[in-house]
């Protein structure tokens, strides 16, 4: 078995798309529309374009356990998952001239420095730099 | 203060305390980020962060979870994927990244990718040149 996909909840997929790809910097891989208003939307890194997706998905509109669950981490601050940067700091300077919100600013935790934001679609993100 | 930002804190007091610790761990590993390619060992490692060869050993596995060696291993192959994909052959790779023989190089590499140089190389053209057809 190989790992392909990461999913991440989001609230509003169309604003998931514009966050990922004009804030972080991913690019559209897949998006195919599915029943409703819902799509297979993918995005992955412009460098690893073969790498992991990241899949934008809607589960916190329609099955309310997932709701639940996203906004119990995001009230805890708990990030939903993370992404590794060459330099945290300058990422996080990067973000919030963008407009971004931090509830933790660049943080060294021994071996690795951690930032974690808002991506306005119900989540808290972590980046981490190795040290 | 949220749960996880006291989180944060809890760890950094149990497990990152000690500085001088975290210090070595961390020039250790951006000295072999760093040297990769070249001929490395624990008796060097420890001779540049001015520690026994045991201590920085424990400490590595303690904070990386894995020795030097195999981070260094490590290195090495995901550096020979980079080279590989860019159309090296299987011999100039490998002491591209620091191995001393080609068949300990295949055979640690199938062993970490799951395929050989070869067909780690083959599937990668195949796969663009589908995207060029395309």
């Amino acid at each position: 078995m190989k790992v392909k996909v990461l999913s991440i909840p989001v609230q509003d997929q169309e604003k998931a798309l514009k966050f990922y790809t004009e804030i972080l910097g991913f690019i559209k891989k897949v998006d195919v529309p599915l029943s409703e208003e819902n799509r297979w939307l993918t995005v992955v890194n412009k460098e690893e374009q073969d790498g992991t997706e990241i899949l934008l998905e809607p589960s916190p509109n329609h099955f309310e356990p997932a709701k639940t669950y996203q906004k119990a981490l995001f009230d805890a601050g708990i990030p939903y998952t993370q992404f590794n940067v060459q330099n945290t700091q300058q990422e996080y300077d990067r973000l919030e001239n963008l407009g971004v919100k931090f509830s933790v600013k660049p943080t060294e935790m021994g071996t690795v420095k951690i930032a974690v934001f808002n991506d306005t679609c119900g989540n808290n993100i972590q980046i981490v730099e190795m040290l | 203060m949220t749960f996880y930002q006291k989180e944060i804190n809890r760890i950094k007091e149990i497990c990152y305390s000690n500085e001088g610790q975290i210090q070595t761990v961390i020039g250790t590993r951006n000295y072999i980020e760093n040297n990769f390619d070249k001929e490395l060992n624990l008796d060097l490692l420890s001779h540049i962060r001015f520690t026994s060869k045991f201590h920085l050993l424990r400490l590595f596995k303690k904070y990386y979870g894995q020795t030097p060696r195999q981070y260094l291993i490590n290195k090495r192959i995901e550096k020979s994927k980079d080279y590989l994909k860019m159309g090296m052959s299987i011999s100039e790779t490998c002491y591209s990244v620091g191995f001393e023989s080609p068949s300990s190089f295949s055979t640690l590499f199938k062993g970490k990718i799951g395929q050989t140089p070869t067909d780690f190389q083959k599937e990668q053209f195949s796969q663009s040149q589908f995207k060029t057809d395309s």
